[in-house]
């Protein structure tokens, strides 16, 4: 199963410390890796098909990534493969444009029925994989939502766009979306496990699907409850903002 | 009563468009003003006591910090004269460290009963409601994440304004923000928000002047509170209305 991670600040950092252990502690995860941030408003994001640990090491790239990249939002994926080739280009995140905002995605959980989603739209994603086809499906309610921007809250729309992903494709999606100033956080199996104020790691809010956490601190696990749909997180600056059951 | 302005955008904006509109539109307010925005995760807040608005222009000073000021979030506020107050001090925006981050505040609305209220940290000794407002909001804040950490801001906010509107009922309105997220609550009258045609991914501006700040009303969505016992919280973050939520 692949794992996530994420980190947000209200001001730059590097995860010089927490993206290294993310990697070790998410070995098992061989089939690529990616780390995604943005530069100004613009998405960048670098990725690989290679292990990101062999031999006893880090990927050399991985390793230096983690201490140059330095971003307010950085997201990480470290892939094992349920759906789709092993590449640079099926390895997470991905990146999007809709709602006038650049985005970046990366998905953890098997999908299968939704892989044989078309999208309308393009441009598409070139992966031939569930999670490719799970972000072009978000990114093409939101595009038919345009109009109803001006009087209708993101969470609603987004609320609305993973119940009709939920029903027309049933699967497991954990899944981080960010448009470089807030990141949705969505788990319908697994976890997330998130720690605020670390001393061993960053100071900053830090989230992963990593069962025992990144370090011996007391990291909060968030699930889903019995009866809901998921559960969906609104995080901004260091700051859980909002944390929501979806209700059918 | 006094009025309200936000903007919030993705990045580091100017609302040398809409302030002045403001300024404009709120210029029965003569008693004051105050421009908030945060600078490296510092505020500043530039206020003044004079009249916003004189001899058929917009103060100079206001006009000058409108261009000027650049943020992904920007908090003004033009007083009322009937809030009898006058000196620059108790000018608004306000402003705190609380939950690790400075936070800008500024309120409209009438809640006599809310000067009884005693922190054990007053903000400022001038019997000012938006200061009595701040110190409960921040206090009760304060209060639910030290019991629930676990519990997000939007929960801890939520909890407060309830309590707020139990313990001193009266009409509410503020803005309440950090360096990446306003919050906007509300139980009386109407807060508008905005997104500029042709920009939408751009920026949004919310404001408590009725009818909207542009010549295209159209554009401005109206959330309305009538029940002073039930109020609405919204959350924006960058260029969206992200969250509504009823207290």
């Amino acid at each position: 199963m692949c794992d996530l991670f994420a980190l947000s600040a209200s001001h730059h950092f590097t995860a010089a410390t927490s993206l290294p252990l993310f990697a070790v502690r998410g070995r098992k995860n061989v089939h690529g890796w990616g780390i995604g941030f943005f530069r100004q408003r613009l998405p960048v994001v670098e990725k690989s098909g290679d292990q990101v640990f062999a031999d006893g090491r880090l990927h050399v790239s991985f390793q230096r990534l983690a201490r140059v990249v330095n971003s307010p939002i950085i997201l990480a994926h470290i892939r094992y493969k349920s759906s789709g080739e092993v590449d640079d280009c099926h390895a997470h995140p991905f990146v999007l444009d809709f709602w006038g905002q650049s985005w970046i995605f990366a998905h953890n959980g098997k999908a299968p029925a939704i892989e044989l989603y078309a999208s309308p739209n393009t441009p598409g994603l070139e992966a031939t994989s569930d999670s490719a086809r799970a972000f072009e499906f978000l990114r093409d309610f939101f595009l038919n939502a345009v109009p109803r921007r001006p009087h209708t809250p993101f969470v609603a729309i987004l609320q609305e766009a993973l119940i009709l992903l939920l029903q027309r494709y049933p699967g497991e999606y954990n899944l981080l979306l960010s448009n470089g100033q807030v990141i949705w956080a969505f788990t319908n199996h697994r976890q997330f496990l998130m720690l605020k104020g670390s001393e061993k790691l960053e100071d900053a809010l830090l989230l992963t699907t990593i069962e025992e956490g990144l370090s011996s601190e007391n990291w909060q696990r968030m699930a889903a409850r019995e009866g809901s749909l998921g559960l969906l997180l609104l995080i901004a600056g260091g700051d859980l903002v909002l944390m929501e059951d979806l209700l059918p | 009563m006094c009025e309200l302005f936000a903007m919030s955008a993705g990045y580091h904006y100017t609302a040398q468009e809409y302030l002045p509109l403001f300024a404009d539109k709120a210029r029965d307010n003569m008693s004051g003003w105050g421009i908030g925005f945060f600078r490296e995760g510092q505020v500043h807040i530039e206020k003044s006591c004079e009249g916003i608005y004189a001899g058929g222009h917009v103060h100079d000073s206001f006009q000058r910090l409108a261009r000027v000021i650049g943020s992904r979030i920007i908090i003004s506020h033009i007083r009322c004269p009937k809030s009898g107050h006058e000196a620059e001090s108790s000018a608004q925006p306000l402003t705190d460290f609380f939950l690790d981050h400075h936070w800008l505040f500024s309120f409209t609305g009438e809640a006599p009963n809310c000067h009884a209220y005693e922190s054990p940290r007053p903000l400022m000794r001038d019997r000012l409601v938006a200061a009595r407002v701040f110190e409960f909001v921040r206090d009760g804040m304060a209060e639910q994440q030290a019991a629930w950490p676990e519990n997000s801001l939007y929960q801890a906010l939520a909890v407060t304004c309830k309590k707020l509107l139990r313990q001193y009922p009266g009409e509410y309105a503020f803005f309440m923000a950090n360096e990446t997220v306003l919050f906007a609550f509300l139980n009386h009258g109407e807060i508008l928000t905005y997104h500029p045609p042709g920009a939408p991914g751009e920026s949004i501006v919310l404001t408590t002047v009725e009818g909207g700040l542009t010549r295209d009303p159209g554009f401005w969505h109206a959330y309305p509170n009538e029940n002073l016992d039930h109020g609405q919280i919204l959350i924006i973050s960058g260029a969206d209305l992200l969250y509504l939520g009823h207290v």
